[in-house]
Parts: structure tokens; sequence; C-alpha cells
């Protein structure tokens, strides 16, 4: 099941690719399909999704569900033992969410891709490329195939990124590459570290798998991550060391302040489609590593940081905010508050307790569906006059009155109106990291009060665009050129738009679809990391 | 009462009042733009008539509760409920019924209006919010429709969004409310972490929580959790900076008079009656949570906005702005009678104080609905809502002039109006309080005195100046061609009118402590001073008929005006105490600049060590070429070069001649002996 969700793309990629090109105006149609076809697969794995406590995963091999498990490479290396690579996929409470998120956004940059007019077969092919890869990450459960799925989700955003986008396509394109390579890099000596380390007590063999690295007992005597040996590596736990390393990869995705500063170009320049993928999707990545590795495989040393994490969260939240106010271009405006909200699920993850762990998830896939909706509704505009910056208009409302009204339900969605899933999602975080000091003692109460003023920042960046841009009296840079271009949403950018606003009301007034669905795992996650 | 079926019918009905609003609101906006009007006013009646059948079921009845269960998180349990006490009766069927008659109101007042139906919807949606307010059992669920209030009342002071100042004052409203949200968020955070409940019904009921709750030694310990004491009291200012964000409170008042931009029949029914009175409405509900300490702020809060709104409505101009900052003044007064523990007098006060302000509004309305008719009719310009180009109406518009100085004494507080009632039960209590507190705490009841004259000052400049006064703009003949407002919108007025009266609340005109409302809710436990009773009306009276006469005499006889607008209290009474620049100059502009110092750091200080250490490796890299040159590639190259020139003399060796091989063979095979054995 989740291999054929996995890889229907590669089937429609080379599909893609053997078509001649002057079927090219098809390409779009294909990948719509392959993504429908995605979506109605992990619907029906929402549905049949076992979310009782027996069926919570975390830690647990036998508890995850649709598991597939293969021998994929097996190398004697002599006296260094057997070399083992398992093709292993499942999914628990903690990434099912995030399949229907990925399927889903998937669908919205499709038809997003619309407006892409050039070499397209090369562009759809590394889009489901891409796809495979970001669904991959949500699977693999074996280390070095997540590792595997993890990187190769770099290589077609660099080429998305560097050949169909913005004027500084390709500065932006190198700048995200080498950001997250840098981080990647560190991570697969910690990988290699952690295979050393770590034996399957069935086999006897070195493993790759995640699930046998939670458990401290599979860890060899006197092995560099041991955690009864304790080793020291330059000078600090060996442990701590290897989790900050994997925390530095997953935080440069997240993204942190000061790891973010690739995000505001990247998004920029990237065309319509992309930003909506590496917003919805690519930045959730990060938050579910930090859950699913860092925090599992290492949970003592992220007890031992949450302090600092939290902080980091406040810090982004607060700084990306106020960043946010000062953009006078709306799209860099929308990944500065992307920072902000991702601030969120750092302190929801850090405080590692129900609330606030549930409060971070349902805010990944709030933020997934409304940034995506976000970075549609800015192409909608920089489509039609090739402009976005917020002086640029003024009275949208007249003229596209029902832009305006999804970009209204965009905004307030996204500054946490009640209704939408947003708020909920902050408000557990929040609750979550006030309660941390009660619960575990880990953050004061005083990172959850000033997180809430995000809240307050949220509103205000978000309000006085919406006043400057679409209120008052209508007045275009281009004059009446524009207002002839300007014109009001086709049926095809409706259709992309209504299944998100939907989700997001969905979750807003009814948690427990998700909260349902993830609470047992969370529960263990937080028993994992408490223990 | 009894049986289950019955109170599931009960609970039909309330979701009925709740949701019919709601499906007006979805129903309109997706298709239904010609019969918005209808629908609005079809949904708010039945909405209104079931929530009477509400209140006539279950007034002074032990209060019903419904449960279902939300979501779950870890292994709490959030459970989506509804509350039907006095306090939520009371309010839904207020609320729905001054909802009734503004849009019954609006149909008129708002019939030319391009886009309509998003008026009709809108209002639908605030409904649906005030309603699940007034009767939500969960503070999450409360925060839900509080926040929806205040967003639809966003949607409705910006509805005509050409308007920049209208789409400046939403945003404003939106901004400041939110500021009052996070206070509120954060006393939820608090008791959510002490008590992991956020049932209002457990929480704040007769046994509840926060009754089991103890202090002691600087803790506060419910079973085994504690906190320090100081969180309590942070939870009740948080949820009272909610309260004085949502009710214009100071420091937290400024969206209100700007809020006016909104058409005047939203400021009837929005800003003068329903919403703002939430933050009462909300003190109110989580009344047991607050501290002694934070009722004294409470008062003093509320005192002063009372005396500071007041004093602005003196001198200001714009028809609808003294009528906001009278609003501000009057939720003063409420807000100071929570803080000093008359539960039931502020409430009342609330009660009689929709009625009367919304006739106020709606009178004004009436107006300024016919001024700006009959301004465009005469082709004259000026400003419809300057009380300073008005007079003289009093002859042409006899219904709303009536209805207005009716609602007016309620305002006042003059005998036989509703407010007589509630006002001077509100000054009585405070009396009473202060008798045992110490100096400062004395000064209150005397404030509220000289508030309470100040009322009678301002409105009686707007009410002579607009009406009685000589027209200043208009002649004779045009005054006599203006009418009342059509017949829709002056039955309102009348209706309205009744319920500034005494004998909707109260069976004795003079005693407060007749009425149905006063004695429905919990009555502060004072000592009784028999001689207030009947010396303060007695005084307040006189002062107000006293000054009546003298405003008459300034307004209308145009008597000199004592106090020159140059004069240091007037131009800061004209200027609203100055708060707007100081928060213009202090908040808006500073985090303006903050914002630009984040972002210049951002660039010029992150992305640019980031650009730097790029710069760095860049460096390494052309140092590695050069090395890699002229080093390493430059060693293999020696070495081929090496090999050549070794190449080049070692080739002559290779002559063909056997006779030169057999002699250099023979060379190295001697050395090769004489180095082995010799050496």
């Amino acid at each position: 099941m989740l291999s054929l969700l996995i890889f229907l793309p590669l089937i429609a990629a080379i599909i893609i690719l053997i078509l001649p090109n002057r079927l090219q105006n098809q390409f779009k149609y294909i990948a719509l399909g392959v993504s429908l076809i995605q979506f109605i697969l992990s619907l029906f794995i929402y549905f049949t999704f076992n979310s009782s406590a027996l069926y919570a995963g975390i830690n647990k091999e036998s508890q995850f569900q649709l598991v597939e498990k293969l021998s994929w490479i097996r190398l004697d290396l002599g006296n260094m033992g057997m070399l083992e690579i398992d093709y292993f996929l499942g999914i628990d409470g903690l990434s099912m969410p995030f399949l229907i998120l990925s399927a889903l956004v998937t669908i919205v940059a499709t038809l997003a891709s619309w407006e892409i007019k050039t070499k397209l077969k090369a562009y759809f092919s590394l889009f489901l490329l891409l796809n495979i890869a970001v669904i991959g990450v949500f699977c693999a459960l074996d280390f070095f195939l997540f590792y595997i799925f993890y990187e190769l989700m770099l290589l077609p955003l660099y080429f998305l990124i560097g050949i169909w986008g913005g004027i500084k396509r390709e500065y932006a394109a190198i700048k995200f590459f080498l950001y997250t390579l840098f981080g990647s890099v560190f991570m697969l000596l910690v990988i290699i570290g952690l295979y050393f380390s770590v034996s399957d007590p069935l086999t006897g063999h070195h493993t790759f798998n995640m699930i046998l690295m939670m458990d401290p007992a599979n860890y060899a005597d006197g092995s560099i991550f041991s955690a009864v040996a304790n080793l020291n590596l330059f000078g600090m736990p060996a442990r701590l060391l290897a989790f900050i390393v994997l925390f530095i990869a997953f935080a440069i995705k997240v993204p942190i302040v000061p790891l973010h500063t690739w995000l505001p170009d990247a998004h920029v320049e990237s065309p319509t489609p992309v930003s909506i993928i590496l917003a919805g999707l690519l930045l959730k990545v990060g938050g579910y590593g930090i859950m699913r590795i860092c925090y599992s495989i290492f949970p003592e040393a992220a007890i031992q940081s949450a302090w600092w994490l939290g902080l980091i969260g406040v810090i982004s939240i607060l700084y990306g905010a106020f960043n946010a106010l000062a953009q006078t271009d709306l799209k860099r405006l929308i990944a500065y508050s992307s920072v902000s909200h991702m601030g969120f699920v750092l302190l929801g993850i850090a405080s590692s307790t129900t609330e606030g762990i549930s409060g971070a998830m349902l805010q990944m896939i709030s933020h997934g569906a409304l940034s995506a909706m976000l970075f549609f509704l800015v192409g909608i505009i920089y489509e039609r006059v090739h402009d976005r910056e917020i002086a640029s208009f003024s009275g949208l409302a007249e003229i596209m009155p029902q832009f305006s009204a999804f970009v209204m339900i965009a905004f307030f969605a996204s500054l946490g109106l009640p209704g939408f899933s947003a708020f909920m999602a902050e408000a557990f975080s929040l609750i979550g990291a006030f309660n941390s000091e009660q619960v575990n003692g880990l953050l004061p109460r005083w990172m959850a009060v000033l997180g809430s003023l995000g809240i307050l920042l949220g509103a205000a960046y978000f309000l006085w665009t919406l006043q400057r841009m679409f209120f008052g009296q209508t007045y275009l840079k281009g004059g009446d050129d524009w207002r002839l271009k300007l014109k009001d949403l086709n049926l095809r950018e409706k259709i992309a738009l209504v299944p998100l606003v939907i989700l997001t009301l969905a979750l807003g007034i009814f948690p427990s679809l998700l909260f349902d669905k993830m609470n047992a795992s969370i529960l263990a996650f937080v028993q994992l990391i408490s223990s | 009462m009894g049986g289950q079926a019955f109170l599931e019918i009960s609970l039909i009905i309330s979701l009925l009042v709740i949701f019919l609003p709601l499906l007006s609101f979805v129903l309109i906006l997706i298709g239904k733009k010609r019969g918005g009007a209808s629908m609005a006013i079809f949904s708010i009646s039945i909405s209104f008539l079931l929530s009477l059948v509400l209140l006539a079921l279950y007034w002074n009845e032990t209060p019903i509760l419904y449960q279902v269960n939300w979501f779950i998180i870890g292994e709490i349990e959030f459970k989506a409920g509804i509350l039907l006490n006095n306090l939520s009766l009371l309010m839904l069927s207020l609320v729905s019924g001054i909802s009734v008659l503004v849009h019954v109101y609006s149909r008129s007042y708002m019939k030319n209006d391009h886009n309509i139906h998003r008026y009709w919807a809108y209002l639908g949606l605030f409904c649906f919010s005030m309603f699940g307010l007034s009767i939500s059992d969960n503070l999450l669920l409360i925060y839900l429709f509080w926040e929806l209030v205040g967003f639809s009342s966003f949607l409705l002071i910006g509805f005509w969004f050409t308007k920049q100042a209208a789409s400046q004052a939403a945003k404003k409203a939106f901004i400041m409310n939110r500021i009052g949200d996070i206070g509120f968020l954060l006393g939820i955070m608090i008791i959510f972490s002490q008590f992991h409940t956020l049932d209002i019904s457990i929480l704040f009921g007769e046994n509840g929580l926060i009754n089991a709750s103890i202090i002691k030694d600087n803790l506060w310990i419910f079973g085994t959790q504690q906190i320090p004491e100081i969180w309590l009291t942070i939870a009740g200012i948080g949820f009272f900076v909610g309260a004085i964000a949502k009710s214009a409170q100071f420091p937290l008042h400024t969206w209100l008079p700007d809020a006016m931009e909104g058409p005047t029949s939203v400021s009837a029914l929005i800003h003068a009656a329903t919403m703002v009175a939430a933050g009462v409405f909300l003190i109110a509900r989580v009344y047991p949570i607050f501290e002694p300490q934070v009722l004294d702020i409470m008062v003093f809060i509320g005192a002063f906005s009372a005396f500071m709104a007041a004093s602005i409505a003196l001198t200001q101009n714009d028809i609808k702005r003294i009528l906001a900052y009278s609003t501000i003044s009057q939720l003063g007064f409420m807000v100071m009678a929570m803080g000093i523990g008359a539960y039931s007098e502020s409430i009342f006060h609330l009660t009689t104080h929709a009625f009367f302000k919304c006739l106020l509004f709606l009178a004004v309305g009436s107006v300024i609905y016919q001024l700006h008719h009959y301004r465009d009719k005469f082709g004259l310009a000026f400003d419809y809502q300057d009380i300073r180009m008005m007079g003289g109406l009093r002859k042409s518009m006899p219904i709303t002039v009536l209805t207005m100085c009716i609602a007016s004494a309620a305002l006042i507080g003059f005998p036989f109006t509703s407010a007589y009632l509630s006002k001077d039960a509100i000054i009585l209590s405070a009396f009473e309080w202060a008798e045992n507190r110490n100096k400062l705490a004395q000064f209150l009841p005397y404030v509220m005195v000289l508030t309470s004259w100040l009322t009678v000052f301002y409105i009686g400049r707007l009410v002579f100046k607009v009406f009685f006064s000589e027209s200043k703009i208009l002649t004779v003949n045009q005054l006599a061609e203006i009418k009342d407002p059509p017949k829709k919108m002056s039955y309102v007025l009348v209706i309205l009118a009744f319920f500034c009266l005494f004998f909707a609340f109260s069976s004795h005109p003079l005693s407060y402590e007749n009425s149905w409302i006063w004695n429905a809710f919990p009555i502060m436990l004072i000592q009784r001073n028999e001689i207030f009773h009947w010396l303060i009306p007695l005084i307040l009276t006189s002062g107000t008929i006293i000054l009546l006469i003298i405003a008459y005499w300034i307004y209308v006889k145009r008597a000199t005006f004592l106090i020159s607008e140059k004069n240091v209290f007037h131009r800061f009474s004209n200027q609203e105490w100055y708060v707007n620049h100081l928060y213009n100059n202090l908040f808006v502009s500073g985090v303006e600049k903050i914002s630009k110092i984040f972002f210049w750091f951002d660039q010029n200080i992150m992305d640019a060590i980031v650009m730097k250490i790029a710069v760095f490796f860049k460096f390494i890299s052309r140092v590695s070429v050069l090395v890699d040159r002229y080093f390493i590639d430059g060693t293999v190259n020696a070495i081929g070069s090496l090999a050549k020139f070794i190449a080049c003399y070692a080739k002559n060796i290779q002559t063909g001649k056997l006779q030169h091989y057999l002699s250099i063979m023979l060379f190295l095979l001697l050395s090769f002996l004489i180095l082995f054995y010799f050496i």
C-alpha cells in the first residue's frame, strides 16, 4: 500500500518521459491524476487507520501499520559484519497525518503548475520525483532508506527552483541546496555511528532500523552512542552531540532562527507550485524528523536541550513575526510568517507534553494547508501582473471580490482566528508550553507567555496587509492595463482553494478528526521521551 | 420540569437559536443574494422567539447543562457544552431582542447600499457568535465565539471598506481586541494547567473547583497541583484584560470611537448594546477567579474609564463619537460595579443600558439618515454627523425627538426611567462599599456622582444642539420639509423607548430592589445604609435638573460659552486625552521601527554571516585550486617532466649497436658484483 503510494508518481514520471513532446500539454493532467489517486489512497489509509493504543507505533515495531519490510542490501563485509539495509516502511499516528497532507498539497501544487509554460517534460518529471521523495520520507523506518529519500528531495528542488524560478533563481537554488546539504552531510556521520552502535537482537548484525535504535538495549556495550557507556566526543557527550547534529539538520528545514535565511530567498524565487511544496511539505519534514528521529532516538539528550529548543521556538515566533511586519513584498511576508508559525511547532515539541505535541502536530498540518493556500493566492496575483509589491495594489476587494474573500479566509485562518485549525494548534502548543513547568519542569512559563505575543503580531502583519492591499480605494500601479489583467478567480483556482479551506475549517471545529487518530501515538511518544 | 424528552427539546431549541443565524450567513453568502434581508430577519426573529421560550422555561430554575465530547488530548477530554442559567438566558434574550429590532431598522436604513447581502450575512455571523458566547459552557468555546464576535465586528466596521478610515478602524478594533484576547488566552492556560478542565460549570459553579482550591504559603493549591499564587492573580488580570478590550475600557478603549465608521445600525447593535457588553459578561462568567487585588484594579479601571470618557464626550462634535464615549463611560460603571461586588447591579445596568444606548444610536441614525438624504436633495455640502451643523430638528422629527429624549433621560438616570433604577443602584453600592475602606476608596462614589453629572451635561448638549437650538445651515423651509424617518424605523424607536422606562424592569418606579433582573442574581452582602437609599437619589436628581437647565441656557438660549476652545482642559478633552497620539507615537511607530530593525538585522547580520561563510569557502576553494594547480599538479607534472628529461638522455643509450649493449651490460654486472661483494 505504502509502496504504491510512493511509487505511483514514478510510473507517471516514466510515462511522461516516454511520451513525445507534442503531447506536453497533457502532462499536467497525468500529474494531476496521479495526485488524485494518491489522495484517494491516503484517505483510505486515514479511514482504515487503527487508532487504538495497541497500534500506537513509535518505538514498537509490531505496532506499526501497513508495514512493508524486505531485505534490500545484504553485503558481507568480512570481519566488519554484515551490511544490512532494509526496505522498511510503516506508519503510525505521527506519520499518517502527513500522508494526507502530502497528497492534498501535491494536488494544489499540481493545479498551480498550470502556469508553468516551458520545458514541461522536465518540469513534471522532476515534480513527480519530488513527490516520491516527500512521501517516502514520511513512510521510511529504515534510517538509510530515510536518508535516501531525504536527499532525493534536494535534487529535483534544486532544478525546479534553478530553472523555473524568478530573477535570482540560481542564487536561491544554490543557497537552498548548500544550506540543506550542510545539515545532511553531518547527519550521515551520525547515521553511520548509529549503525555501528546498534545491532538487531534477532540476527546480531548491525542495522539501520530506526525503531531498534530507540531501544537502549540494542546498543552494544562501549559503542559510541551507547547510553550506558556515555562516551565523550570532542569533549561533550557523544549522544548529545549526535542529537545536536541531527537537530541542526532538521532545524534547517523547519527552519529555525538563525538557520532560516535560505527560506525567504528560496520561497520568493521559486515558481508558485514549488513554493507551495516547500512551505507545505518540506518544512514539515523538518518537524517530523525532529520528533521521529532526534527525540525518539536520543530522548535524554532532547530533555537536556529542551530549554534551548523552547527558547529557539519563542525566538523564531517573534523574530519571524517582526520580520514579516517589515516586508514590502507579499511573498516574502508570507515566507517570514512561516518562520513564525513553525516556531510554535518547535515550542510545542520542546514542551514534551501531550498538549504541546498534539498542538505541534496540528500546527504542522494546519500550516501545511494554510501556507499552500497563501502561496497559491500570491501566485495568482503574480501570474496576472508579475508584481507582488504590497504598495503596488490597493482596494483589490473591489475588483477581485472572490479572490479577496479567499485571501481574507487564508489571512484570518493564519492569524489564528478560532474556528480554523491554526487557532487550535497554536493554542495547544502554548498550553503545552505553559503546562510544561508543572508536568515535567522543562520549559519556564514565560516562554508560553512570550510566544502568545506572536499571535498578536500575526494579527498585526496580516491585517495591515489586508488593509493596505485589499481595502480602500482601488489603485493599481499598472493602471488600466492591470485592471484588465486582474481577473477574478477561475474554476481551476477555486477547485484548488476550496479543499484547503474545508480542511482548515474541519480541523478547527472538529480537531478530533486528527487528535483521535494520533492520540495513542502521542501518548506513547511522550512516554518514550519522558521515561 | 422533567423528562428526558423535554430536556432534549430544550436542547434542540437552544441549538436552533444559535445556528439559525449561522445558517442565514452561509446561505446568503453561498447564493441567495436577493432575499438576504428577509432571510436574516426571518432567522433572527425565530431565534428571538425561541430564546424567549427558553427564558420562560428556565428563568430562576436550576441551571441546565448539556455536554458532548468534543475532542481528547492525552487523557483529558474536552467537552462542548451549553449552559443555561439566568445569566446566559438574559444575554440570549437581550441580544436576540435587540438584534431583531436592529435588523428591522436596517432594512430601511441600509436600503440603497450595494453589496447589501454581505451586510445581512455578517449580521447573521455576529448573532451566531454572540449567542454562542452567551451560552457556551467551555472556556475554549467561549474564546472561540469571543474572537468570532470580534471578527464579525471587524467585518461590519469595515463594511464600507473602500473608505480608508473605515478599513483602518476595523483593523484597529481587531488588533486592540487581540491584545485582550491574549490576556484571555493566558487565563485559559493558567486555569487549564491548574485544573485540567475548562468547563465553566465545573470551575465556577457553586461547589466549583476554584472555590475548592486554597492558597497557602504563597502557593495556589488544588489537590496535588500547586503553582505560585501570583499565577492566580495573573489569570484574573488576564481575563480582565480580555474584558477591558472588548468593553473598551481604558487603556484599550481607543478602538471604539473609531469603530463608529461602520453603519450606524451596526454601531447600535454591536458597539453599544451587545458586543461591548460581552466584556462585562465575561467578568460575570468567571467571577470567582478574581482575587481582591484584581477586583480593586477593576474598580479603578472602571471608574477611571467612566470619568475619562464622560469628560471627553463633553467636547466632541461628531454625534456618533459622543455616543461612543458615552458607551465607554457607562461600561465603566458596570466594570466598576463588578469590582465592588455589585454583581447583580452591574448586570441590571448592562440590560437597561443595552436598550437606551441602542435607542440613542438608532435615533441618531435616523437624524443622520434624514440629513444625509435631504442634504443631497437640497444640494448642500456639510458633514451630516457634525452637531455644529445641526439644529432645529425638534419640529421636523417629533417621534425621533421624543424617543431621543426618553433615551437621554434614561442615560442620565432620570426618575421613572430604567437606568434610574440601575445606575443609582450602582452609585448606592459604591457609597456603601466605600464606607469601611481607606481614604482613597472613599473618593470613588464622588467620582461616580461627578461622572453622572458630566453625563447629564454632554447628552444635554447633544440633544439641545441637535433638536432645540436654532438651525445653523438649513433654512426654515428646508427644515419644514424634513420628516421623521420611514415608518419601520420609527416603530423600532418607539418599541425601544418603551424599554427605557421603569415598568419593563420593576413594579416600583423608584426602587431597584423590586426589579426582577436584580433579584435573579447573587446580591452583594454589604451593610445596608438606609440614609443612602433616599439621600443619594435625591442629590443626584436635583443636580441633574440644575445641570439640564444650565445646558439648556448655554446651548439653546446661546448664553456666552464659559470655556474657550483654546483652554487647556477643553483641548485635552477634545483631543481625547491625547491617548491616540500617545499610542501612535509609542506603540504603532515603535513596533514599526522594531520590525525594521529586525529586518535590517536579518539582512545585514544573519544573512550576511551566511554569505561571509560562503565567501570564505570560495576563498578556500580558490586557494586549493592554486595549491592543486601549482603544487599537487605541479609535482605530478614535475615527475612527468623528470621522466621526460631522463628519457631524453636514456634514449641515447638505445643505439641499436650490439657492442654498446654488451659493454653496458658488462659495466652494470660488474658494478653489481662490486657493490654486492665488496661493499
